[in-house]
């Protein structure tokens, strides 16, 4: 198919078509309503259902009812609703539902602006819900990567049963680029027959199945919470994605950075580059399972001066990416969390101020 | 050929169909032409990228640009600008109307009616042949429909913005021309410009086009591109 130019958050909705998902169930929020607009037309085109909830409460239950019943489903909110569906998600998980989770994040704390911000980022990696779950959580750094995920992200939420977050900023859904379409990513939708309530006359087995996070046995608990367990390690061996920037050079400094934030910092390596000073940048594309070992080895090049971590945030990857350091180099943070995005010449700055 | 525009020019289209960078650099266009210009800002549901990012080098060609309270700039509330009445009232040679993309960004022309009524008033349907919904005459006429109907005005003439950003080739400009002139043919309404950045201007067999071309430089940014570059020269007002 030949190129479009789709917004982020247009784009997001017609991948998550391309990946068969014919379910798609949310509630209004700047900035990622457009998702909502686009999907409420082309979904019925399709033979989907779009609805909108009552909330974003209710949306995460209509989300939990879809994924049990063995549908692909989506939705999309932006940060004050993730945090009102964060209940719904320790369910899903609990449960092992595949779902597909999308925040296109704002400000905050609290209501707080309208701008892009990466301040979701422990929301999404360390619970958010309640109880020990994860989200496998992936995190574009532009419209084409976000299609691709969000493609992915059916494909990788069946294989774990387990709900999968994209996490993009505002920016990843309110910019425009071009795109394409990958046919080879779209799969068909794995047999559910084995676990889902998708209907005793639509299969063939006469095996009741029951869906549900309750499990008032303290062994069958404990069975439950060492199964998800499994899945999170399985996840940390074959799911982690990152990309090295400027890797193969003698670099002083090494940033990591992902979503948007990344590609300000590519821009301020290749100016960097002109003044011959070298920088190279890690970043995670899958924030949960992290790249622990790709942090560890590049930090630890021996040209490798100190290791930064670049941010729309106050601090919080920084603090894997300090875990993963292991104490071998300073590790530094820069962040900024209003709505303003650092421009590259602010990072050359701050890059220069560590040598 | 040039375009020689004067009164009230609305710009409209489809979401995404690049109306305010159109907006932007006829505005440009216009008052390097001599002529005084003002543009508002209409766009009330785009949060981001809208005119008002354009502002400060628009004011530095003395353009008048109107945009809701400084308080309000990010707000995503329908807040249109006391001033946007004002302007309409006592219009500059030029006045240019960015409206926010589909058929819920004109419904607020809907209420400048009183204010329109009876003024010569160009409403003109951006089109960008790239874009989702736009795709085939069919899609536009539709675009059309429902804007005429939402902001209870007549699109009176066509532009045709085809681009894929950095991806855009001549052929896609000529592509997009073709499309808005198909277009053109099922309406009747005139093709008013076409648009393309400077390098793909360059490349253009303007003889292939019978209208107007309106260079088009790039102001909304992603914050990736360096900053603190000179001005596009496109931009500088030759006195």
């Amino acid at each position: 198919m030949a190129k479009v130019l789709m917004k982020g958050n247009e784009a997001i909705g017609e991948a998550a078509i391309r990946a068969g998902c014919k379910n798609y169930f949310a509630y209004p929020i700047t900035p990622q309503s457009e998702v909502a607009e686009y999907l409420s037309k082309r979904l019925p085109e399709e033979g989907g259902v779009f609805l909108q909830g009552e909330s974003e409460v209710a949306v995460g239950y209509m989300i939990f009812g879809a994924a049990g019943a063995g549908e692909r489903v989506m939705t999309t909110s932006s940060s004050p609703g993730i945090s009102l569906m964060s209940e719904a998600l320790s369910y899903i998980a609990a449960a092992q539902c595949p779902a597909v989770f999308v925040n296109i994040m704002r400000g905050g704390p609290g209501l707080g602006g309208i701008l892009p911000s990466q301040g979701d980022y422990f929301q999404a990696t360390k619970g958010g819900g309640h109880g020990d779950y994860h989200l496998l959580v992936l995190a574009p750094d532009g419209v084409q990567e976000a299609v691709e995920m969000t493609m992915q992200a059916f494909t990788l939420a069946e294989k774990y049963r387990n709900p999968v977050m994209i996490m993009g900023d505002g920016l990843i859904g309110q910019m425009m680029e071009p795109v394409e379409f990958p046919d080879g990513l779209k799969t068909e939708p794995t047999n559910k027959d084995d676990w889902a309530t998708n209907g005793m006359a639509h299969r063939n087995s006469k095996k009741r199945n029951l869906v549900k996070s309750l499990f008032l046995d303290p062994t069958a608990l404990n069975d439950n919470n060492l199964a998800l367990k499994a899945k999170y390690a399985q996840m940390k061996k074959e799911e982690v994605q990152y990309e090295l920037v400027n890797a193969d050079t003698d670099y002083q400094v090494l940033i990591t950075s992902y979503g948007t934030m990344s590609r300000v910092c590519r821009t301020a390596i290749d100016m960097l580059k002109e003044e011959g000073i070298e920088v190279a940048m890690l970043r995670p594309k899958t924030l949960f399972p992290f790249p622990e070992k790709a942090v560890f080895d590049a930090s630890g090049k021996e040209s490798c001066q100190a290791v930064i971590s670049i941010e729309m945030s106050m601090g919080q990857m920084v603090e894997d990416v300090e875990r993963c350091v292991k104490g071998r180099r300073p590790v530094e943070f820069y962040g900024e969390c209003g709505g303003d995005i650092p421009s590259p010449e602010k990072i050359i700055e701050i890059i220069k101020a560590l040598l | 050929m040039t375009i020689n525009f004067t009164d009230i020019v609305i710009v409209a289209g489809n979401y995404g169909s690049g109306k305010t960078e159109t907006a932007v650099n006829l505005a440009a266009a216009c008052r390097r032409t001599g002529k005084s210009v003002a543009i508002a800002d209409l766009d009330l549901v785009n949060p981001y990228f809208r005119t008002r990012e354009a502002r400060i080098p628009l004011e530095a060609m003395g353009i008048q640009v109107v945009l809701p309270d400084r308080q309000y700039l990010f707000a995503d509330l329908p807040i249109l600008a006391p001033a946007v009445a004002d302007i309409l009232r006592q219009p500059a040679d030029v006045t240019i109307l960015d409206a926010g993309g589909d058929d819920v960004g004109v419904t607020v022309l809907a209420s400048l009616a009183a204010v329109l009524k009876n003024k010569p008033v160009r409403m003109l349907q951006v089109i960008n042949a790239f874009r989702p919904f736009t795709g085939d005459v069919a899609g536009c006429l539709k675009i059309r429909k429902e804007i005429e109907a939402s902001g209870k005005i007549n699109i009176t003439g066509l532009i045709s913005n085809a681009n894929l950003m950095d991806d855009t080739s001549v052929a896609h400009i000529y592509q997009g021309y073709d499309l808005v002139k198909q277009v053109s043919a099922h309406t009747g309404l005139p093709v008013e410009f076409i648009t393309a950045t400077p390098e793909i201007r360059s490349q253009l067999d303007l003889n292939r086009i019978t209208c107007p071309v309106l260079t088009l430089d790039r102001h909304l940014l992603p914050p990736w591109k360096p900053t603190g570059a000179p001005p596009p020269s496109h931009l500088k007002l030759k006195t």
